[in-house]
């Protein structure tokens, strides 16, 4: 049995990722604690990206292993990256481009894999994903098609329909990157307010303002390795490493 | 020479056909079904990882788009039976030259339409806990069914045309009944006129309607 006090939630181990002869990851450890909110920060190619896609099972990895509550969850052993399906169902994940289903309204976006993949009753799922949408001031748009929404909303909607199967860790992969400067609020608010329900989250996002609110652990990782881990006010005020402090300076002088 | 137009024999000969034309309908519906589903799964086959499962399907298709369809159709009447001992009654038999022909040309357009199916969504369905044949139903058989849409109409009145061939090996279609209501009327001008007619009143409104669909999916797509 899971025990939340005394378990990591995530517990990674020398996680090693190469695609074909460029290395990717190089060895990372990492264990994050129930109610963590861990924002990842790095370079481009850091390998920030597929760390989060490892974790949601979409990468195979070279070496190491993830536990998840206690539980195996992915494993490399001979070349071979086994993926607990199971555990998996405990992860969500929101992505870059929203990557909503365009054939589907909101509505169906938001029912057809609690219904599908979890057995949830139909009503139910209805009831259910109308609760979110009006959470997040969408009611209006449940039978509106992917298409018609603006970015903001989409990615709203993206992050309904992961909260719709219950996750116990949600990650977000540059989830306002791709989003216009004055849409960009609304998504992060939608993630604060879920930072106050304390929803585990692994993050990654190049916008240090928002990395600053809503973390309580900030990730450095460079050249496939975490270079510093930290609060929040330590590695974006006060970096230790001098990789780390650079990469600060330069953020922050570009963004002012 | 003389020759002097006649119109009203053909409205003697109309239910002949128009017999004609329902035997010809059905055998465009029939492999229509066949085709859009059958093409369907061959997509999937030839896009396998493995080679033995993909080389068997790349061959079928390429062996139907590089011969004549008259050839196939031909083929398939005289050759079937005796190769492979399928004695079939005419109609089922070219409902499955046309249907596997037609199949063949689908599924090249279904493989362009799965192939544009963004990687990401096929992400989000892992991260939602799809299954991977929950995925192909629930994500990419929408997707790539409405990017080949258009594609798919245009190939399913092809074959309304291409069905003309079956007249040959005695399938009482449309053309076949315009080959004979000519011989017995001494009148082809007038029946093979009608006869065209007939085909281009079916095609041309399913032409438009093929357009419009294309014009509609660029809309949504915007």
């Amino acid at each position: 049995m899971y025990d939340a006090m005394t378990q990591p939630l995530a517990s990674l181990r020398n996680i090693h990722k190469a695609y074909g002869s460029l290395t990717v990851l190089s060895g990372i450890n990492l264990d994050m604690s129930p109610g963590e909110r861990v924002v990842v920060i790095g370079p481009s190619g850091g390998g920030k990206s597929t760390l989060l896609r490892i974790m949601m099972g979409l990468e195979e990895i070279t070496e190491g292993s993830i536990e998840f509550e206690g539980q195996p969850y992915i494993t490399a052993r001979n070349g071979k990256t086994r993926i607990d399906a199971d555990v998996r169902k405990k992860v969500g994940m929101v992505f870059q481009h929203y990557t909503l289903f365009p054939h589907l309204s909101i509505l169906n976006n938001l029912m057809l894999a609690a219904v599908k993949t979890r057995g949830m009753p139909r009503a139910e799922a209805r009831d259910k994903a109308m609760q979110l949408l009006a959470r997040l001031g969408l009611e209006a748009k449940a039978g509106a098609y992917p298409s018609h929404l603006s970015g903001g909303q989409k990615q709203r909607v993206a992050i309904a329909r992961a909260l719709m199967l219950d996750p116990r860790l949600m990650l977000f992969d540059e989830v306002t990157s791709a989003l216009d400067p004055e849409l960009v609020a609304e998504v992060e608010q939608v993630m604060l307010e879920l930072a106050e329900q304390r929803l585990p989250m692994m993050i990654v996002t190049h916008d240090m303002w928002f990395a600053r609110n809503i973390a309580s652990r900030v990730i450095f990782c460079a050249g496939g390795v975490v270079v510093e881990d930290g609060p929040p006010e330590q590695v974006l005020g006060d970096p230790v490493n001098p990789r780390t402090r650079e990469f600060i300076q330069r953020v922050f002088h570009i963004h002012g | 020479m003389e020759y002097d137009v006649q119109f009203h024999y053909v409205k003697q000969a109309w239910p002949y056909l128009m017999e004609g034309l329902w035997v010809t309908l059905q055998l465009t519906f029939a492999a229509n079904v066949i085709a859009l589903t059958l093409g369907f799964g061959i997509a999937l086959l030839v896009m396998s990882r493995l080679w033995f499962v993909r080389a068997p399907f790349a061959l079928l298709i390429e062996f139907f788009r590089c011969t004549p369809v008259l050839v196939q159709v031909i083929w398939f009447f005289y050759c079937v039976p005796i190769l492979f001992g399928v004695y079939l009654d005419p109609m089922p038999m070219g409902i499955l030259a046309l249907g596997l022909n037609l199949a063949c040309f689908n599924a090249e357009a279904y493989r362009a339409a799965i192939q544009a199916v963004p990687r990401e969504q096929m992400d989000a369905g892992v991260a939602l806990g799809f299954s991977p044949l929950q995925r192909v139903a629930y994500i990419i058989f929408p997707h790539a069914l409405r990017a080949a849409l258009p594609v798919l109409i245009t190939n399913g009145i092809t074959l309304f045309q291409q069905s003309a061939l079956v007249a040959l090996v005695a399938i009482g279609d449309l053309m076949y009944m315009g080959k004979q209501v000519a011989t017995q009327s001494y009148r082809p001008i007038e029946t093979f006129t009608a006869v065209a007619l007939i085909y281009f009143a079916v095609s041309f409104p399913v032409a438009r309607l093929a357009a419009l669909v294309e014009r509609r999916l660029d809309v949504a797509r915007a």
